[in-house]
């Protein structure tokens, strides 16, 4: 678990572009919305069920399905460990 | 203001604006559902022009999307006698990616096709790009108000037009933003827009040599949102303030229409009927097309705003299709029943990706008013000048001169250069009367760059307009990467954002809360007497406090040239 919040972490700084936040500042409890976290947006939202569809397989049809499990880097790495087709 | 001498609709439901008119009010549609169009793995719902029409429509030696548009002009020219004296008319083309398909050819640039559809023509002047996303139809009538009441010009030919393929189809797809049934504007059960195509014209002319019967431009304003890239102000902040800015002074009780854009998104329809309601307008009919077009993006304000021109004409309003329930907060009056009208005026509004918004008000045989024109004080301009010749890439100089701004690296490539030659036109504005450059200082020591949210009297009112010639190439080749390989086909939401250029005044617009006016033009090269005529005409027409404004190109990442300028 702790290796696949450390992978998503890495690819999610990488596939949004988030140069100014370094690995160890990016807590994994941390919600990714709002001021009080990352402050990722609704474009962000959409690159991530990118991401999650061409790096683990899992198709997500909207990000509305998805509120529960876009809080944070671990509620992430959960649904896709439960939910994971590539390995 | 100024007044229409001829129009065409070119679209799946007819070459002429009758026809269109006709199969409107007989309630057809050209929505389809297509699967595995293009090779697109998704379905979606559009309207698309079939074989036979396309066949019909083509002209050999151009291309799809420059074939409709000659041809939507041409057959507007026929009911005027303008075709022997084309020397003082200028070309408006809008479009949101033009010949998109040709990406990588020379015929991709927007001002290449504009110029190809201009010499189709006859016309001898260069030709006017206007990719400003969607709201790019009613920002090119917008600039062909001020061109010709200027004087600049005789007429104007405004051209919109959109043709669809899998780069524009599967960037929404990856917005969640389409719907693969047919769209249902302001409908409870609406999912998405519906992409669709066709080629639209109006020709301008000012109101000196137009008829006083014919149908006017009388007013219109365009205002930035300064939220968002993608999604609108919840409030509808920037819509509303350009309603009140197109409405100001003149009576609701002579519309006989609000025209919405109504694209069926769940956000977009959302927020317009709160600005709608905002604005005072909740008792005017409203009317939205795309159940009959789809969203024919470029073409739409041009195509939309003829069809309320002939309905009006004909006393109608017509009836939304595929609405049934209303599924948004602001009361707006809609139906989706035919409505009689026994006035001569309406309201078009849009809004867009880049966060702008316009509104702009028709009027049939308006009482002749003086436009009002704000006095502005011509004062100093700041400029500054990057290129890649100097050798230091934008993110170093983001990093050594900016910084504290991380979304800087979320940005393409023309973003970050507009963004990078904005914060440092700004910064050196703000501290020149301590610099040795004092003479050009404005007097004032600095600007209300971090003003929020106060009610439309302290908003900002600074406009940004953007000039360039390679549009969005490289975020359009960035873009295209995503979606080249079947096998490998992940297209991405916020790279296909990118490949809007005006994303990139969007940008500065959020940065410094400007609420005023924010575009891109394409021009074929560098032309500093076109820009400053386009510049200048926007100032005096829309009393904006300051702009900033400029030439900004990027042809590749190490490959750009920008000139900045900000006048105060």
């Amino acid at each position: 678990m702790e290796q696949l919040i450390n992978d998503l972490k890495q690819q999610i700084k990488e596939a949004l572009n988030l140069e100014e936040l370094s690995l160890e500042d990016f807590d994994a409890d941390a919600p990714l919305f709002g001021e009080d976290g990352i402050g990722l947006d609704s474009i962000d939202v959409l690159e991530i069920i990118v991401l999650l569809e061409k790096r683990y397989g899992i198709r997500l049809e909207s990000p509305k399905e998805g509120k529960a499990i876009f809080r944070s880097v671990r509620t992430i790495a959960e649904y896709v460990q439960a939910n994971s087709k590539k390995n | 203001m100024i007044s229409v001498v001829s129009t065409n609709i070119t679209s799946p439901l007819g070459f002429t604006t009758e026809e269109n008119y006709q199969a409107v009010l007989s309630g057809c549609s050209a929505l389809k559902r297509y699967e595995g169009k293009w090779g697109l793995p998704e379905p979606f719902c559009a309207s698309l022009f079939d074989d036979n029409q396309r066949a019909s429509l083509a002209i050999e030696g151009y291309t799809f999307f420059e074939a409709i548009a000659i041809r939507s002009i041409r057959t507007a020219l026929t009911y005027t006698t303008l075709g022997n004296s084309l020397s003082r008319v200028i070309l408006i083309l809008s479009t949101t990616k033009g010949n998109i398909e040709a990406l990588g050819e020379e015929l991709y640039y927007p001002s290449k096709a504009a110029q190809r559809i201009a010499e189709a023509i006859g016309l001898t002047r260069e030709p006017i790009v206007v990719q400003n996303a969607c709201v790019s139809g009613l920002s090119a009538q917008l600039l062909a108000d001020r061109l010709l009441s200027a004087g600049f010009y005789d007429y104007a030919i405004v051209v919109g037009a959109e043709v669809q393929g899998p780069f524009i189809v599967s960037g929404f797809q990856s917005l969640k933003a389409v719907s693969d049934e047919p769209c249902r504007p302001f409908d409870m059960e609406r999912n998405g827009l519906n992409p669709g195509e066709a080629a639209a014209t109006i020709i301008y002319t000012s109101t000196r040599t137009g008829r006083h019967d014919a149908w006017h431009l009388v007013g219109g304003a365009a205002r930035n949102d300064a939220y968002h890239n993608v999604t609108p102000q919840p409030q509808g902040e920037g819509l509303l303030l350009a309603i009140n800015a197109a409405m100001e002074g003149k009576d609701k009780s002579r519309l006989a229409t609000v025209q919405a854009h109504g694209t069926a998104t769940l956000f977009g329809d959302q927020m317009e009927s709160v600005a709608i309601n905002r604005a005072g307008l909740s008792d005017v009919p409203l009317s939205a097309l795309k159940g009959y077009y789809g969203h024919t993006m470029g073409a739409a304000g041009v195509l939309e705003s003829i069809l309320a021109m002939r309905a009006t004409d004909d006393g109608i309003v017509i009836p939304v299709k595929g609405f049934a329930e209303l599924g948004v907060s602001g009361r707006i009056s809609i139906s989706s029943k035919l409505q009689k009208t026994d006035k001569s005026a309406f309201l078009k509004a849009m809004s867009g990706f880049g966060g702008c918004n316009v509104a702009l008000l028709y009027e049939a045989s308006p009482q002749s008013s003086s436009t009002k024109k704000e006095e502005r004080h011509r004062k100093k301009v700041h400029t500054v000048r990057l290129s890649s010749e100097d050798e230091t890439s934008l993110t170093d100089i983001y990093k050594q001169e900016i910084g504290n701004y991380p979304k800087f690296h979320k940005m393409d490539i023309l973003s970050r250069l507009a963004f990078v030659a904005a914060e440092k036109t700004l910064s050196d504005s703000k501290t020149l009367s301590n610099s040795p450059l004092k003479g050009e200082n404005t007097g004032e020591d600095s600007l209300p760059l971090r003003e929020g949210w106060g009610g439309s009297l302290e908003v900002w009112r600074g406009s940004v307009i953007l000039f360039g010639h390679s549009s969005s190439i490289v975020a359009d080749k960035q873009y295209l990467s995503t979606i080249s390989d079947a096998g490998n086909f992940f297209p991405s939401p916020s790279l296909f954002t990118y490949s809007l250029p005006n994303i990139a005044a969007s940008e500065i617009a959020i940065r410094h809360h400007l609420h005023g006016e924010t575009c891109f033009y394409i021009l074929p090269e560098k032309d500093e007497a076109l820009m400053q005529e386009i510049v200048d005409a926007t100032l005096s027409a829309t009393g904006a406090q300051a702009a900033i404004f400029g030439w900004i190109d990027a042809e590749s990442e190490t490959q750009y040239e920008c000139e900045m300028k900000v006048t105060l």
